[in-house]
């Protein structure tokens, strides 16, 4: 299945670069391809949904909205943390120090699909394709915490 | 046996002989003003040296002298590096990383000089207060020189600051296990939830620096957050003095005092016999010449239902004055009766020598999460100003016993906001000012001191404070200028907190309420850093409760600005010098696209751990948020301020916010600032400014 995904993405990706197909992240120049692009789909951040609630939400809390063990996921303060960073720097965080008792523990793809809810939390649109699960794939799409203005 | 005994870890202990060249001891050591030998400078806890080289004229040229990751000093990366480094006698020493292990540093380029660390497995894992913790202290006769240190798993390691290894004639091979001798038997629940002695995984631990004076190692002790306890039965937070050259135990303060001794009537129906904490987990302070120890405590056992501890529970959240040879209680003053807001006494107290209408005074000042700032004379525990108790209102929580009145200090006028009003809510404008009215609508509002509700979904949901758990001063604590007797001290003014109760499930706690939220499932709440150390355990598979929801009005803060502010209030006066917002407007606020095209100055910051530092001319801070700004990319800043009028003279960028309070020293003739940086994407580092040399 993951396979067949990331079969499909390729396709998509190639076809869109080749074929001048109307997605939504080829058609986004390469200096601006962000978290406003759509770069997660409805689906995966369900699955990660489930994942966050039994691995993440003991200390962050069922809304992300954080606590006194961890800090939120979502809101002002978060954004405004990883403004300007890529999603490879995030995907990284959570990689390398999450769960904080057993870091590198889930998979990179349940790492992905946690980040993927994440980003629908805090209300970054979905798109068509999901997200890559290398931290370099990711890292070439910017967490902008304020939508760019639209280009014409 | 229950726990094997740490097992030492002195690395490039080949360097040392060669690198420590310049910290031999010659005469009898003296603390000169050009360094910073105890955690907040000094004993009287003010955070000052007099040291001008760095001033308002260059502050902006400072540079980046050296830096270090403490990514390696444990087996994970830390993100909440708090502590604050030593500078003596030519070398710097700080707790780093997730371990909390010792390091020294050559003060000018940053070097290792050696590294120590403890590895404690279960016991250090399952510590209450994990991570690299706040700092250490230094001792030296003038011959020989100690770095003293807790680990996670509670015990006081005395090492050789020349070389990082223990000193093994202090107790047991440089080791006093600290979980023992300690008037109590330390103890867990285990799987049968029966109360037995468990000095692996009983609860206890301590997160701020030791203090030596004179002679004497003192420590406190902390324990988890006490919003959701498992038990109204807790170990107990005494405080210990030992002796600085054996480890041998010297005398103990019950903070929760025993049969027969003052206060223990305080505790009704025999619960002095099974409360606990009531501990002393931040710094302390000393008046050497008077003897003196001034202790501030915690909240007893459940932060927020007080219905098994009836009475006003001394010494729970007051001030504490002890003979520094003997521990026995001098005087004390309860800033809260029977405490229910989490209103910890959470940072040093502050002597100050001051003048009060033409008298000179020796004088504590104490600053608070309640945004007061208590002043007594320290010889005597007399407020300078009048103190009285004022009616505050009486809940209805069933079980709870209340206090009908609190001292309230008449000056200096609160400096951060402890109550919420309709007055308090975010007005840029009028419709988010509907907004938020409707969002406090669900909750019970009031002044400082009013009480916790039960949490309905009806409503109240709880009781909305500012001021409490993380309102006003936090670990960080303030800072004392004693040339001008004024006092610098940020405050959160904006970390409102609920308190609602709910009842607990039996398989959750034995208490009757604990913190939670109608509707919600009830969970124990984790401490910032539990089960994040070396070594730690995997948090249990709850969920947490939200109490602490986030309330916001279309993503900007329920509370209006300023959000976090620094306060320099004149203790001869007891009145404000000057006030500002400290922090860069929020990115979220700064963009928002509901405020776009009104002018609004800086808000400040809702964060609840800024430190401030005093030289000769400043006041020196950094920002607790990242932003993103025109004027510096993704970061924070490192502010100075005038002291005398607090306008900004100068800034430097970070590249994460102060975690840790900063420090100053001067070496070879050239000033440095070191601050403590981490957080979200950056693992912890110790940052050192200094001037470029001159020609550069």
């Amino acid at each position: 299945m993951k396979r067949t995904l990331l079969i499909v993405s390729a396709i998509v990706l190639i076809l869109s670069l080749g074929l001048g197909v109307l997605t939504v992240r080829a058609q986004a120049p390469a200096d601006s391809h962000s978290v406003w692009d759509g770069v997660y789909t409805e689906e995966q951040a369900k699955r990660g949904e489930a994942v966050y609630q039994k691995e993440c939400a003991p200390c962050h809390g069922d809304l992300l909205t954080g606590g006194e063990s961890a800090p939120p996921l979502t809101g002002g303060a978060f954004q405004a943390n990883w403004n300007g960073l890529t999603l490879g720097d995030l995907f990284d965080r959570i990689r390398k120090t999450m769960p904080q008792s057993a870091p590198g523990r889930l998979t990179r793809q349940q790492d992905a699909d946690v980040l993927a809810f994440m980003l629908s939390v805090n209300k970054f649109p979905t798109g068509k394709t999901e997200l890559y699960r290398q931290s370099e794939m990711l890292k070439e799409i910017r967490f902008e915490s304020k939508k760019p203005a639209a280009k014409n | 046996m229950f726990l094997r005994k740490g097992k030492s870890a002195c690395l490039l202990c080949a360097l040392t002989a060669s690198a420590l060249v310049t910290s031999s001891a010659s005469a009898q050591y003296k603390p000169k003003d050009t360094e910073w030998p105890s955690y907040a400078a000094d004993l009287a806890g003010t955070r000052y040296r007099p040291l001008n080289q760095i001033n308002a004229s260059n502050f902006n040229d400072l540079e980046i002298a050296w830096r270090i990751k403490t990514d390696s000093f444990g087996d994970r990366p830390e993100y909440k590096l708090e502590g604050t480094p030593l500078m003596v006698n030519g070398v710097l020493y700080a707790t780093a990383g997730s371990r909390r292990a010792v390091i020294a540093l050559d003060p000018e380029s940053g070097e290792l000089l050696w590294i120590h660390g403890e590895h404690e497995g279960k016991r250090g894992g399952s510590a209450p207060r994990q991570l690299s913790g706040r700092g250490l202290a230094y001792w030296s006769d003038g011959k020989e020189e100690r770095i003293f240190y807790v680990t996670p798993g509670f015990r006081l390691i005395c090492l050789n600051a020349k070389t990082g290894q223990r000193v093994p004639s202090f107790g047991e091979d440089g080791i006093v296990d600290l979980k023992l001798d300690d008037d109590q038997t330390i103890s867990d629940w285990n799987d049968k939830r029966e109360w037995v002695p468990n000095l692996e995984t009983g609860e206890i631990g301590i997160q701020s620096a030791p203090v030596v004076a004179k002679d004497t190692v003192i420590i406190g002790a902390a324990f988890r957050e006490g919003m959701t306890p498992k038990s109204m039965r807790n170990n107990k937070g005494y405080v210990r003095g030992f002796d600085v050259r054996t480890g041998k135990r010297l005398w103990i303060f019950h903070t929760i005092p025993q049969k027969g001794e003052l206060g223990y009537d305080t505790w009704e129906k025999g619960s002095a016999e099974y409360t606990g904490n009531t501990g002393m987990w931040t710094q302390l302070t000393v008046d050497e010449q008077l003897g003196l120890v001034y202790l501030p405590v915690e909240s007893p056992t459940s932060d927020f239902y007080g219905g098994h501890r009836p009475g006003n529970n001394l010494f729970g959240e007051t001030l504490v004055c002890v003979d520094l040879k003997t521990g026995e209680r001098k005087w004390h003053f309860q800033l809260v009766h029977h405490p229910l807001w989490d209103m910890d006494i959470s940072s040093a107290p502050i002597l100050a020598d001051i003048t009060v209408d033409g008298k000179p005074v020796k004088a504590v000042a104490q600053p608070t999460k309640q945004g007061f700032l208590y002043v007594f004379d320290r010889v005597t525990g007399k407020p300078i100003w009048p103190m009285p108790e004022k009616p505050v209102e009486v809940g209805s929580v069933p079980g709870e016993w209340y206090s009908a009145t609190q001292p309230i200090p008449s000056k200096p006028p609160a400096y951060s906001r402890n109550g919420v009003s309709i007055d308090d809510l975010i007005d840029f404008t009028p419709a988010l000012r509907e907004k938020a009215k409707e969002i406090v609508s669900h909750y019970h509002l009031g002044p400082v001191y009013t009480p916790p509700t039960e949490s309905k979904l009806e409503g109240p949901l709880g009781t909305l404070t500012l001021g409490t758990a993380s309102g006003g001063t936090n670990w960080p604590g303030g800072s004392y200028d004693p040339q001008t007797h004024t006092v610098y001290v940020f405050a959160c003014n904006s970390c409102i907190e609920p308190i609602g109760l709910v009842a607990a499930p039996k398989e959750i706690s034995d208490i009757r309420y604990i913190a939670g939220v109608a509707g919600q499932e009830v969970e124990i709440m984790h401490g910032p850093g539990e089960n994040a150390g070396a070594d730690s355990p995997k948090p249990p598979k709850r969920r947490s409760a939200s109490t602490f929801t986030r309330l916001e009005a279309d993503g900007l803060p329920l509370i209006k600005p300023p959000y976090g502010t620094i306060t320099a209030i004149n203790l001869d006066k007891g009145e404000f010098v000057w006030q500002i917002a400290h922090g860069e407007t929020p990115d979220a606020v700064r963009n928002s696209e509901l405020l776009k095209g009104m002018n609004i100055p800086r808000t400040g910051q809702t964060t609840y751990n800024i430190g401030t530092l005093v030289t000769k001319s400043l006041v020196i801070a950094g920002e607790g948020q990242v932003t993103t700004t025109s004027d510096h990319p993704r970061g924070a800043m490192l502010r100075a301020y005038d002291k005398a009028t607090g306008k900004e003279v100068g800034a430097v960028y970070m590249p994460a916010p102060q975690s840790g309070s900063p420090m100053t020293y001067m070496v070879h003739g050239k000033q440095y600032i070191v601050v403590a940086v981490s957080g979200g994407p950056y693992s912890g580092e110790y940052i050192a400014y200094t001037l470029p040399s001159a020609g550069e």
